[in-house]
């Protein structure tokens, strides 16, 4: 009765922010102090289907750069990781892997701002693309560092002596090993570069709209209305990803 | 019986520590050297060395007069054997078993009937479509077993393969190696610290020590040796049964 009560409490307690958020999407001539909004509209939601809406512009344009910096990152990230623990230095690699984290994501872009500038990049959403990766690269290889294990070699090994190729022993072993791990990592560089907001906005120099700067920008002008349309669009995503890897994400020890 | 395979000055360091020293031996079609050996003697750098997985510093390994050195691990058709089955998780008993012969694009019927008469063989039939993990010790080293015999290796490396089973599991594993070894003439190179399973599976018998392999002419040479430690371990038998009282035990 009591872990009934606490589930409820606990739902609630997640539940709340989205409804809020609904209420604030279909509300209209919502004022302090009316508990609920006094009329109810679809207008803004309505207005995402129009062709040349700005929200589903910046959709598009996160969906993108997350999608690519949680490919790459994965990516590489698998393969500097397995670099890691082959290398005589695999401790001070890994220490180094830490070393984006010692700055927070905004004064780091700060930072690389002028190589990006030399780059031609500024602006852009190679740019943004590239700092991003900056931040994701070493989380995903840090998070991959714990595959790349005594056993894992062991397996590696067996199977090219059972007659596989490099790659063959990748495709058919490794890669099928490392499968939930790999979409957790996926996962996690997703949301990483999804919800970013500082380092995107200073590397972007507010050209690049993702659906993150959006919903801060609207909330810049208290509209609070587009704000929360943005809020539910920005949120869409992410839940879908969790429900899709759930078994991965809470995958038993 | 023809020469399979000729190890001659095999030497191989990590560093400045040697493990390997001067390893000289051949090996006949069907044989199998039982190598006895405590941790850390160099029996894993031997094995895989011979595999291909190490590369020696010095020496040559000879397969059937052809040299090794430039030959990759997946064309040796050597397969070495851990003490932990590592069955691959993502794949059923039956797919562990056909792994060899999927990578070698062997075709599907042949493969069915391949994998079919070997897990009949190793008594697995019914485990066909379990997975790994819900297979006891012995028959997850039944199905290594199996997954190394489909492809008809030239020679198996084992690397204390029962090391982590009970004992009569292990007994009872020992036995099938030795059935399944004779009937298909499988050539072997089998470490091991347990003297009594040199003794079981080996036809010939070596010691290693320190990087140094002694080879023996005959089962008696390697009991006689002092290093084997089993004319030890028969005194310890030996006294116990004596101090056992005689006739018949009473209930």
């Amino acid at each position: 009765m009591r872990s009934r009560l606490l589930i409820t409490l606990l739902l609630l307690l997640f539940g709340l922010p989205f409804g809020l958020l609904g209420l604030l999407a279909v509300g209209e001539h919502w004022r302090f102090p009316a508990a609920l909004p006094p009329a109810y509209s679809l207008d803004a939601l309505r207005s995402l289907l129009a062709a040349d809406n700005d929200l589903l512009l910046g959709l598009g344009r996160s969906l993108l750069l997350a999608g690519t910096v949680a490919l790459l990152a994965t990516a590489g990230g698998f393969g500097l990781a397995r670099a890691i623990t082959r290398s005589r230095w695999a401790t001070r690699w890994e220490a180094a892997s830490y070393l984006p984290y010692a700055l927070p994501p905004v004064l780091l872009a700060v930072l690389i701002q002028p190589f990006v500038i030399r780059l031609h990049l500024s602006g852009s959403v190679g740019g943004v693309l590239l700092g991003l990766l900056l931040v994701a690269l070493p989380f995903a290889t840090l998070l991959l560092r714990s595959f790349w294990s005594a056993q894992i070699t062991e397996y590696e090994h067996l199977a090219r002596t059972l007659g596989c190729t490099p790659r063959q022993a990748m495709r058919r072993v490794l890669l099928p090993l490392a499968g939930p791990l790999l979409r957790t990592t996926l996962v996690q560089t997703f949301l990483l570069s999804w919800f970013d907001f500082g380092l995107t906005n200073v590397l972007s120099v507010g050209k690049v709209h993702t659906l993150t700067v959006q919903v801060f920008a609207y909330v810049g002008e208290a509209n609070a209305q587009l704000a929360a349309v943005a809020s539910l669009l920005l949120l869409l995503p992410p839940a879908v990803l969790l429900l899709l890897n759930k078994s991965a994400l809470l995958r038993k020890p | 019986m023809s020469e399979l395979l000729t190890v001659a000055h095999l030497s191989k360091q990590f560093g400045p520590h040697p493990v390997l020293r001067d390893i000289s031996f051949s090996l006949n079609q069907g044989e199998v050297l039982a190598v006895l050996g405590r941790s850390g003697c160099g029996k894993t750098t031997l094995l895989k060395t011979l595999a291909g997985l190490e590369a020696p510093d010095e020496g040559t390994l000879l397969l059937q007069g052809r040299d090794l050195g430039p030959v990759p691990p997946n064309e040796r058709q050597m397969v070495y054997i851990y003490q932990e089955p590592l069955l691959f998780p993502h794949l059923t008993v039956f797919e562990n078993v056909a792994f060899g012969l999927r990578i070698r694009n062997v075709a599907k019927a042949e493969i069915d009937r391949q994998v079919r008469e070997l897990l009949d063989e190793l008594d697995l039939r019914e485990h066909a479509r379990k997975a790994p993990n819900q297979l006891s010790g012995g028959q997850r080293q039944r199905v290594s077993f199996g997954r190394a015999l489909i492809i008809r290796p030239r020679l198996l490396l084992l690397d204390e393969p029962f090391g982590n089973l009970d004992a009569q599991t292990r007994a009872d594993m020992q036995q099938l190696f030795l059935r399944v070894s004779r009937q298909h003439q499988i050539t072997s190179l089998f470490v091991t610290h347990d003297s009594r399973e040199a003794l079981t599976v080996g036809t010939r018998f070596g010691y290693l020590d320190q990087g140094q392999l002694t080879s023996f002419a005959s089962v008696a040479g390697f009991v006689q040796d002092a290093r084997t430690a089993i004319r030890s371990e028969l005194a310890f038998w030996e006294s116990i049964r004596h101090a056992l009282p005689s006739g018949p035990p009473t209930a």
